[in-house]
């Protein structure tokens, strides 16, 4: 008498352990893996070819043209230092524009912050009305909003200031509130206990604990709109960029590369300082 | 001075937490509760404090039903109770002082506390329970500079501060190592004593059950085992306390899980 099994009547006598089981699905699973990276690469390399399509990306153009810019830097040497005493007035209006919109922005953005913190809102309504208005104002950029303020009141540093106000509101208000939603609750809710208030809570508990952080965020912020405030002026809303711009139609290219050296100037001792600060605040 | 009479607690998810418990503590007392975990000694100090809302039952404080209160009524009768847990949450950034101080907020209504000021006299009266604790030194101190046990005992100052008649500690040495877990034994005994506070302490250390207090309350299932003047209390039911009730543990775990669910 011959016994005739056959594989698969076999495999499904014998029970599948656990084990080998799982190491069947792991195959498929490193299988779909290595298929999702695959296509994964590839997506990321159409994405990066795509974009030298778009941008129109001729390297021989740039490489043709390169006489243009040297013709130009040769033009703006040397800087023309007699004007400096000119360009005292535009740097301080520069810096104060960003000042300015910084110290606006951490004003309106605290109180937007508590109504946009998902943690101590005071009502659903709140939120949302707050999460609406800080994405608003970081949605739109700061040169669109120095365009509507240049409409409402006209050239100069104002603008500017308010331009960098609203947006830093946008800017600083989520991450407040991010701050605030991250911060940890037991020691608020260890005051709550004693029988504090609303307000004495923000104020005894949740103001020290978050100001380092909060302070630290302003400071870059300063950083970040003091670049902004530069670039402002290209609108009419006044400081150095607004002198960059006029020299720069004027062909006054001794001016510009004086100008440029200053803003390198603002620039590296605004950074340093705010990171200074910064590490000092941790 | 506390008294809980018939008190109940159920869960959203039907789970009976807390069956009908009567409890009383008098001021200068330490009554210590004993119980596995899920036994309900937490949701016991929880629902004395009123973070929850009992399903059934009563709180008396004094002359006080806390259950029936709430909103600013509610504010105002827990003035008098204070509650110091396993993790002692103090403000990192402010001082030790500060930090004590803030217990009396309660208290004051003003301007001057509404934007993080405090009063002169409560700083002072700050200093004294900083030195009823024995860390006045560390008064200019940052909180957060601490270790654990000097952490739980600002923890203590800041609820003295309060000025209350009942203290409610849940698992204050927890996270302690046996000497710090000692000293904020005694120093409970000694404020229960000195101060007459009424001091309803939940723990896990049997030993420190044994040796500071007057009463040793032992809950199991969400119902007292014994409430006995420590003497009284056999290690054999003590170690009752922590045999696991298979179907109630399961039942737990099974509430446990379609909270979770249920949450998620």
């Amino acid at each position: 008498m011959s016994i005739d099994v056959s594989v698969d009547a076999a495999r499904a006598a014998v029970p599948v352990s656990p084990g080998v089981r799982s190491g069947a699905v792991r195959s498929w699973g490193g299988a779909i893996t290595v298929a999702m990276r695959t296509v994964l690469t590839l997506l990321g390399i159409a994405v990066a070819v795509q974009t030298f399509i778009v941008v129109e990306a001729r390297p021989s153009d740039l490489i043709t043209g390169i006489h243009g810019m040297a013709d130009l830097v040769r033009r703006a040497v040397p800087p023309d230092f007699s004007k400096f005493p000119e360009t005292i007035w535009p740097t301080i209006q520069t810096v104060d524009i960003a000042l300015f919109g910084t110290l606006v922005g951490v004003i309106l953005a605290v109180p937007l912050a508590v109504l946009a913190a998902s943690n101590i809102t005071p009502s659903r309504v709140a939120y949302y009305g707050a999460r609406g208005i800080i994405g608003l104002a970081r949605a739109v950029p700061d040169l669109v909003w120095a365009l509507l303020f240049v409409t409402a009141v006209g050239l100069g540093p104002f603008p500017g200031g308010l331009a960098l106000g609203v947006h830093s509101v946008g800017m600083l208000g989520r991450l407040f509130a991010e701050t605030i939603e991250q911060m940890d609750m037991a020691p608020i809710h260890a005051l709550e206990l004693t029988g504090a208030r609303r307000i004495q809570v923000f104020t005894h508990g949740i103001v020290p604990t978050i100001l380092p952080t909060l302070l630290g965020i302003s400071l870059y912020r300063l950083d970040e709109n003091i670049r902004s405030s530069l670039v402002l002026g290209f609108v009419g809303a006044g400081g150095i960029g607004f002198q960059l711009l006029t020299a720069m139609n004027l062909f006054q290219y001794q001016e510009v590369s004086l100008l440029l050296i200053i803003i390198f100037v603002i620039v590296l001792a605004a950074e340093r300082m705010s990171a200074a600060l910064r590490e000092r605040l941790a | 001075m506390l008294r809980v009479r018939s008190l109940s607690v159920r869960y959203p998810n039907g789970r009976l937490v807390l069956d009908g418990l009567n409890l009383q503590v008098e001021p200068g007392e330490l009554v210590v509760v004993l119980g596995g975990n899920g036994s309900g000694k937490t949701t016991l100090l929880h629902s004395i404090a009123r973070l929850l809302r009992p399903s059934a039952g009563e709180v008396w404080l004094g002359q006080t039903d806390l259950c029936k209160l709430d909103g600013e009524a509610l504010r105002q009768a827990r003035l008098e109770l204070a509650m110091i847990s396993q993790h002692p949450s103090l403000i990192r950034r402010s001082t030790v002082l500060t930090n004590v101080a803030t217990g009396t907020l309660g208290r004051h209504h003003t301007w001057q506390t509404a934007f993080g000021g405090l009063p002169r006299h409560e700083l002072d009266a700050a200093h004294d329970h900083l030195a009823q604790v024995g860390l006045v030194h560390l008064a200019d101190q940052r909180a957060g500079t601490l270790s654990g046990g000097q952490k739980q005992r600002v923890a203590i100052a800041r609820a003295l501060a309060q000025r209350p008649r009942v203290l409610l500690a849940d698992e204050p040495v927890a996270s302690l190592d046996p000497e710090a877990s000692e000293e904020i034994m005694r120093l409970l005994q000694n404020l229960a004593r000195s101060a007459k506070l009424a001091v309803l302490c939940v723990l896990h250390q049997i030993e420190l059950a044994y040796g500071y207090a007057d009463r040793v309350v032992g809950i199991r299932g969400g119902r007292i085992e014994f409430d006995l003047p420590r003497e009284q209390v056999s290690r054999d039911s003590v170690q009752r306390l922590y045999i696991r009730e298979p179907a109630k543990d399961d039942a737990a775990r099974d509430a446990a899980r379609d909270a979770s669910r249920e949450a998620a």
